[in-house]
């Protein structure tokens, strides 16, 4: 149509948003390089010195430490989330069906605070796995698990659980079901028919799921926070540190603007890197 | 293949991996509902011995009253301009090539990968540089920028799904622009637009790192209210929180898969 | 003879005002031209067909005249007046698509009471007409109802009722009954034909079912590739098609090959082994005597002969290559040799086959029509 009608009023108010958005990220761009004048919540002048700081070895490991920690998360959620994805598209029974779907998607609505609070107590000292541990015998000192980068990463896997499984879900419910029955009419296994027709075919939906399960670990902040207590250090931790302890925004700036540039190119590289698997199908 | 009609050793094993895998899942809400009910104030598990009072506690806990409240405010503000902006952006994508078209849907779909932390620090660093303070509008844009892309995922899916031809029909029949929005395409997105309000609250009533970044002590929300709570207190308090939390989470998707059928809302149903 | 630019303005279309006409429309969807310069006047009354396989702009050219596209080029008139940028909505035309487009939140008397809500009329006279409409699909009583509880069938006269209640300058059929089961298809056919005589309503009605064509229109448009081929009625389009494309599209057509042995103004002969028959030569104009051309024969217009072939009737020889029982009579398929890169096919009663002829027998045919056309012949 060559008339487009109410363009202006479905458009306008979504550009007003997104130049918001587009403002808040200009102002960590500008901040990112005026220097910091301790004791002041004003900027001194331009300086690439916030820039060169992170390059010292408390920051430099904490960055990589986060790579790693997201690399980990992602990896493990999507190792947990496919099965369940798969049963969830393919199991039959309504109830069953709707069972899966809400015990595996209601953790993303009630945010990190709640759910890194109830890891905290499954985790702790006194919790749950100790203590079921200790009443069966196997140990009697407690395990520490708190304060850990496998508590952490066992509670951020929770927290990127249930967007993985719906982004796999969604892609492997769009693959018909007559490519599987014709693979195995064709005398596949049905090991080789999920390795050669099912997986190539859900890789989008792995691809999307994982770079979210990435850019969400490395969003988390809670979670690191309360149950890596100051011992798991992450971006988002010394950016709130910076910020709030030392009120030193330019460095803060900074470094948020660097975990951003790193997480879109682990995405870019990601999607790339993934590519061959997509073509398994044809071998 | 986990769930075929013939239970091979294959599928037993699938079953059993996935009920492992939703136990790991569900363990932490079991375990914190047990806690709840912790009648001592010592984080410990099993629990002594029972009682309802940190329920109480919770309910009358002075900051956590004031976050719900603050949260209502910011949740039915930010939910609504995200569902207006959102569906409206949602139709011109739909329907209409313009220019930017690309450049701001990525932008506005953004904050699903840039992590919370840099929004909230941009939005304060901006608010800062304007020399606004903190007050809610400033927490409401940065709830309508998280949730927008959720709402607009969720309206965008009932467009595709929606017959345009239903559209075509109305204007042959004499309807004017506006009419045919406002009697066949609204009337027909009711679901989607529903859905995606209760998206975007749900997530706005819990969205915590950028609202800790972007809230002062009079804006502050209950996440955040909770999460300043237990660096403080090591007590159930949160517990029976986190249960009420749950119990009504669980309750409004139930509902919701009830009315509209979730698979259908997360686009994990095949049509 | 028709000549090319007699397909704009045939000689047998009335000297009345049109109600569509379109000068020239041309629609481009990026690079791809889905409608190349579309001529077509349809009179008041008429059941034109725009008929053709998928892709060949039937819809396309629907859709302009229905105002859901904006056209590239050219003009389109309704009742006289020019709406080539009128929006859809002011066009007054009435529409039924291929899956109704029914609105499913409204009850079928809101769905039919939609057009002329959108008029303003009053509620008496709204509820009055719909009442008329209900009456005239045979829907009485259906009113309340949700449209996902009737069948197809129904759904198909709700949609019929909705678009004709607005009395529109001109009604437009999108492959209305390919939704529907076979038996019913047939039914609901002469029920709208009937309809639309009975109100005399101008229609257009796109299909790429030569049946549905054949048996319903006044006139056929034949469009293939974003052109529209022909513009006849449908005997004429059947005996007497105007190129190689609608020959082959409508119908089944058996090809000869053959050698043009002398032209005059109207008609030319066409040579093939001993037999020579006249076609027309308007579509074997430019060639001259020696040609080679391909010679399109109806399956019922080959007949057997009989014997060693009489004196009087020269005739092709050939052999059974194969035969399909198809009830009330059986395909042949012979094999002609040098005469035709393909097995021809002749239709024989069922009561001589199978016993009459064996695969393998040698059968002589001839064909027995005055409605014969060659085309020059194409190469592969």
């Amino acid at each position: 149509m060559k008339q487009r009608p109410f363009i202006g009023w479905f458009v306008s108010p979504a550009a007003l948003v997104a130049l918001g958005l587009a403002a808040a990220m200009a102002a960590i761009l500008q901040y990112s390089v005026r220097a910091y004048v301790p004791g002041s919540l004003d900027v001194g002048g331009l300086t690439l010195e916030n820039f060169t700081a992170l390059l010292r070895p408390l920051y430099a490991w904490a960055f990589w430490g986060t790579i790693l920690l997201c690399l980990l998360t992602a990896t493990f959620t999507l190792f947990l989330a496919y099965p369940v994805a798969y049963a969830l598209v393919r199991v039959r029974s309504k109830a069953l069906k709707s069972f899966i779907l809400i015990a595996s998607v209601t953790p993303l609505f009630l945010g990190e605070v709640v759910r890194t609070y109830s890891w905290m107590i499954v985790l702790g000292n006194n919790g749950f796995i100790n203590s079921v541990l200790k009443s069966l015998g196997i140990i009697d000192r407690p395990l520490q698990m708190m304060f850990t980068t496998p508590g952490v990463v066992a509670a951020l896997v929770h927290v990127t659980m249930p967007i993985m499984v719906i982004m796999l879900a969604a892609g492997l419910s769009h693959i018909d079901r007559n490519y599987e029955k014709a693979a195995e009419s064709l005398g596949a296994s049905p090991v080789r028919c999920f390795l050669t027709v099912t997986l190539p075919l859900s890789m989008p939906g792995i691809v999307a799921g994982f770079s979210t399960a990435f850019a969400w670990t490395f969003s988390a902040f809670a979670t690191p926070q309360l149950i890596g207590g100051g011992k798991v250090n992450t971006v988002s931790t010394l950016v709130y540190q910076l910020g709030f302890a030392s009120f030193n925004f330019p460095f803060a700036a900074s470094l948020s603007l660097a975990g951003l540039v790193m997480t879109f190119a682990v995405i870019a590289l990601m999607k790339r890197a993934m590519r061959p698997v997509e073509r398994l199908g044809e071998q | 293949m986990p769930f075929s009609m013939r239970k091979s050793p294959l599928a037993l094993a699938g079953i059993l991996l996935v009920a492992i895998i939703l136990g790991f899942v569900m363990l932490p809400a079991i375990v914190v509902t047990i806690t709840a009910f912790n009648d001592k104030a010592i984080l410990a598990f099993p629990p002594q011995s029972y009682s309802w009072r940190w329920f109480a506690r919770a309910l009358s806990y002075g900051d956590f009253q004031k976050g719900f409240w603050n949260g209502l405010i910011v949740t039915a503000w930010a939910s609504t301009i995200a569902l207006i902006v959102g569906s409206g952006f949602a139709l011109a994508l739909h329907r209409y090539a313009f220019s930017l078209k690309s450049t701001l849907e990525a932008v506005l779909l953004s904050p699903l990968v840039i992590p919370h932390f840099t929004i909230g620090l941009g939005l304060l660093i901006l608010s800062a540089q304007l020399t606004v303070g903190r007050g809610f509008p400033l927490v409401v844009l940065a709830h309508v920028i998280l949730v927008l892309p959720f709402v607009l995922r969720s309206v965008f899916i009932s467009l595709q799904n929606l017959d345009g031809r239903l559209e075509l029909a109305a204007s042959s029949l004499g309807a004017s622009p506006r009419r045919v929005l406002f009697t066949v395409t609204l009337p027909l997105l009711v679901p989607g637009l529903v859905s995606g309000w209760l998206f975007a609250a749900i997530l706005s009533f819990n969205e915590f790192t950028a609202t800790l970044f972007v809230s002062n002590q009079a804006t502050q929300t209950l996440p955040v209210a909770m999460y300043n709570y237990v660096r403080e207190y090591a007590d159930p308090t949160l517990a029976a929180l986190s249960v009420i939390y749950i119990v009504v989470t669980a309750l409004l998707l139930t509902l919701a898969n009830l009315f509209f059928g979730l698979g259908k809302i997360l686009n994990v149903d095949a049509h | 003879m028709l000549t090319r630019t007699d397909i704009a303005t045939p000689t047998s279309l009335p000297a009345e005002k049109p109600v569509v006409q379109l000068d020239g429309v041309t629609k481009r969807f990026g690079e791809a031209i889905a409608l190349h310069e579309a001529w077509l006047k349809i009179v008041p009354g008429e059941f034109m067909t725009l008929l053709g396989p998928s892709g060949c702009g039937k819809t396309t050219l629907l859709n302009l005249i229905a105002g859901f596209l904006d056209a590239d080029g050219g003009e389109i008139f309704i009742d006289g007046i020019l709406v080539t940028e009128t929006p859809a909505h002011k066009r007054e035309i009435g529409i039924v698509f291929q899956n109704y487009a029914l609105f499913p939140h409204m009850t079928v008397a809101n769905n039919i009471a939609y057009g002329l809500k959108t008029r303003g009329i009053g509620a008496d006279e709204i509820k009055r007409r719909v009442d008329e409409a209900l009456a005239l699909v045979k829907l009485d009583g259906f009113g309340d109802r949700k449209p996902r509880q009737l069948s197809g069938g129904q759904q198909q006269r709700v949609a019929l009722a909705r678009a004709l209640v607005i009395r529109p300058k001109v009604l437009l059929l999108d492959e209305p009954f390919s939704a529907l089961d076979k038996n019913l298809r047939a039914s609901m056919q002469i029920e709208l034909k009937e309809i639309q005589q009975r109100l005399g309503v101008t229609t257009i009605f796109v299909t790429h079912d030569q049946g549905e064509a054949l048996s319903m229109s006044d006139r056929i448009a034949v469009m293939s590739a974003g052109r529209i081929r022909q513009i006849a009625a449908p005997q004429d389009i059947y005996r007497r098609p105007q190129d190689r494309f609608v020959a082959s599209f409508i119908g089944d057509a058996n090809v000869l090959k053959g050698k043009l042995s002398a032209v005059t103004d109207a008609v030319a002969q066409v040579t093939v082994g001993s037999l020579s028959v006249e076609v027309p030569a308007a579509p074997l104009a430019g060639l001259a005597a020696g040609a080679d051309v391909d010679l399109f024969v109806r399956p019922e217009h080959l007949v057997p002969v009989d014997g060693d072939g009489g004196p009087a009737a020269p005739s092709l020889a050939g052999t059974v290559r194969t035969q399909v029982f198809q009830g009330g009579h059986v395909d042949l398929y012979i094999d002609l040799g040098e005469h035709a890169a393909q097995p021809v096919l002749l239709r024989s009663s069922a009561a001589l086959a199978p016993s009459k002829w064996q695969t393998g027998d040698v059968v002589r045919v001839r064909p027995v029509s005055a409605d014969l056309v060659a085309f020059p012949k194409q190469d592969g």
